[in-house]
């Protein structure tokens, strides 16, 4: 974990309210001798940043957003977000060369499957990023994967190509599959699904149904949670969710972002 | 210039701080942040028992500020002095854990505990914290509940003790008299304010708590009156806090009377910021001819 500023090398739309921002590690200039972040530690897929998006109080708190790639050649990283609010809306007018400050990596991550199991990642709207590092990761294993992606309406559906296998859906059928992520699930036929493995992030719902289809058919899955943050690095108490007993309430920042769907006291 | 300060007899290289509750237990912000930059880290609130805090969610931004109802999560003073307090030893600034109880007897014995550690510099009493064994009134909002603890404390220990205030009050000025004559080495203010966000499409509270404690840039202004009024009614040193960001905020601080200042929300917006108001006061007292923090003092009426 670190604060620095990092610089600011592509912010791009990529699909309807999404954008794309890319930055490196690399230090302002006459920040003074020799100055640069060489122990910067590599960003793991799940892991996530803090921005502080401006100087003013208002937006005040820094906003987290999941690393959703990593270079390790260049040293330059990215993240996916929707332009929701005052933060990110500020977010979005950044230009290639204005520096960010920036905290991270931050909290834990998803870890490479073991060799028998069959990994599905499943992402819902701002969930994309961190499973697209993950897919990315996946293939530097060679692990072959499933990445299902959900989305209100083709609008909101970025270029997909990098992806060996996808499978799109959207809510009105504009594109690819109609229907949620769920209901494309509940397609799988059960002989299908030995050692299948889930891995999900998106909206609340998405995750409850990914858990639900998860306990039905005994799989493992693992889910990347969101929570309003303060600090993001343990100190506030601020983040919690409620896991099930006798583990009591786990911070988002520290404990998470990623859980045993298993372990969460859905509600 | 010198901006060490003396309370209870005991020095402080720095006037400026960091708030309980909003440093953790220090070690979180440990690659963060230099601790020997600090003038004195006031840990989270310990309890008697271990809380697990309040239900999600427990912050929520206002403008210019934040909502919590963190609930007092913490893990307890045994824990506190087992686990958390070991990890500072080689903190390089002074320790102040903050304490609370929810009655005297849980006060007198968390203090009890703590000084069985040499680790601690001082303390500061959050007296924010609901009396249950007298119709659940937060002790803070009391003069006389306040003094009886004070003195009780007081009895336990030698060290500094400093009792933060709570700003939601009908006259911080008495609820200040009363510590100072129960035997507090200094006051603290402001806690944060009661407040309540409402979600208009669900048409019900935002913090699963209902209300939370207002904080951040919005309730300076509230903290540097209190300060002012404080200073005025009191002859033990206060300390400041409340809103503060930048060198400047900390700067009416200490003209309205404050001795050292704390840093709290700004630690989340910028870990760097404890640092960057030290280097802005040091600037302004060059600038402006001040030795000590003393000096800021000459400008009370
Ligand atoms: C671990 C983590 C990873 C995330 N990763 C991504 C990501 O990769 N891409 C992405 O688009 N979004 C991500 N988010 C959500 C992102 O943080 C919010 O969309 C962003 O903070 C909204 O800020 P805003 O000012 O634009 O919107 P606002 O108008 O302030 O808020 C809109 C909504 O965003 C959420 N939000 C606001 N402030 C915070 C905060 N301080 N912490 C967390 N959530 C907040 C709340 O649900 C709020 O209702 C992540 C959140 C977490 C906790
Ligand atoms: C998330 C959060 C948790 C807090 N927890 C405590 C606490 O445990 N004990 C305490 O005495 N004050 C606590 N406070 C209050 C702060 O120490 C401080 O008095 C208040 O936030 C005003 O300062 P600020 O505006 O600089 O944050 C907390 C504040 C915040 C924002
Ligand atoms: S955001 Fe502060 S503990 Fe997680």
């Amino acid at each position: 974990m670190k604060q620095i500023q990092a610089k600011v090398t592509g912010n791009n739309q990529i699909a309807k309210d999404y954008y794309k921002l890319v930055f490196s590690w690399e230090p302002p200039p006459d920040t003074g001798p020799g100055d640069s972040y060489p122990d910067f530690p590599n960003p793991q897929p799940g892991q996530f940043i803090t921005i502080r998006v401006s100087e003013t109080t208002v937006p005040l708190l820094r906003r987290p957003f999941a690393f959703s790639g990593y270079n390790a050649e260049t040293g330059e990283a990215s993240i996916i977000y929707l332009k929701r609010g005052k933060g990110t809306e500020i977010l979005a007018g950044k230009c290639p060369g204005e520096y960010i400050d920036i905290i991270g990596p931050l909290g834990n991550y998803l870890k490479k499957p073991e060799n028998k199991q069959k990994p599905v990642l499943v992402a819902g709207g701002i969930g994309l990023g961190p499973l697209l590092y993950f897919s990315s990761m996946l293939d530097q294993w060679q692990i072959p994967h499933l990445f299902i992606f959900g989305a209100r309406t083709a609008r909101y559906v970025p270029d997909m190509n990098s992806l060996k296998n996808v499978a799109i859906c959207t809510d009105d059928g504009s594109k690819g599959f109609a229907g949620t992520v769920a209901d494309f699930l509940n397609n799988f036929e059960e002989k299908e699904l030995e050692h299948t493995m889930l891995y999900c992030c998106g909206p609340l719902p998405m995750l409850k149904a990914c858990h639900g289809f998860a306990t039905e058919y005994d799989l493992e899955c693992y889910v990347v949670m969101e929570q309003i943050m303060a600090c993001g690095v343990g100190a506030c108490m601020g983040c919690t969710i409620k896991l099930k007993k006798p583990q009591g309430y786990a911070r988002v920042c520290t404990e998470g972002p990623v859980f045993k769907s298993r372990d969460i006291a859905w509600t | 210039m010198d901006l060490s300060i003396y309370i209870g007899g005991k020095k402080l290289v720095n006037p400026v701080g960091v708030a309980s509750g909003t440093f953790g237990y220090g070690s979180e912000y440990e690659k963060l942040v230099d601790f020997t930059g600090l003038g004195a880290l006031y840990t989270k609130t310990v309890t008697l028992k271990s809380r697990s805090g309040n239900k999600c969610p427990r912050i929520i931004e206002t403008p210019s500020g934040m909502l919590n109802s963190i609930g007092l999560a913490n893990v307890g003073v045994d824990r506190f002095i087992s686990e958390k307090l070991p990890l500072l030893e080689q903190a390089g600034c002074a320790l102040i854990p903050n304490i609370a109880g929810f009655t005297e007897y849980e006060y007198a014995a968390i203090l009890k505990r703590l000084e069985a550690s040499h680790l601690p510099w001082g303390y500061e009493i959050n007296i924010s914290c609901p009396n249950v064994s007298h119709g659940g009134f937060t002790f803070g909002t009391n003069p006389a509940m306040v003094e009886h603890l004070t003195a009780k404390l007081r009895r336990i220990t030698e060290k500094p003790l400093i009792i933060k205030l709570t700003p939601n009050v009908t006259d911080i000025r008495g609820i200040a008299q009363a510590a100072e004559n129960g035997g507090a080495d200094a006051v603290s203010c402001i806690n944060t304010l009661v407040g309540m966000v409402i979600d208009t499409k669900t048409k019900k509270p935002v913090l699963g708590n209902i209300t939370g404690g207002l904080s951040g840039p919005a309730i300076r202004p509230v903290g540097v009156a209190s300060v002012y009024r404080v200073k005025r009614a009191v002859t033990i040193p206060v300390i400041g806090l409340g809103g503060i960001m930048t060198a400047d905020d900390a700067i009416q601080y200490f003209l309205a009377g404050a001795s050292a200042i704390q840093i709290g929300t700004g630690n989340f917006v910028d870990p760097g910021i404890p640092q960057k108001v030290l280097a802005g006061i040091k600037d302004y007292c060059e600038h402006e001819g001040m030795k000590t923090i003393g000096d800021f003092h000459q400008f009370i009426e």
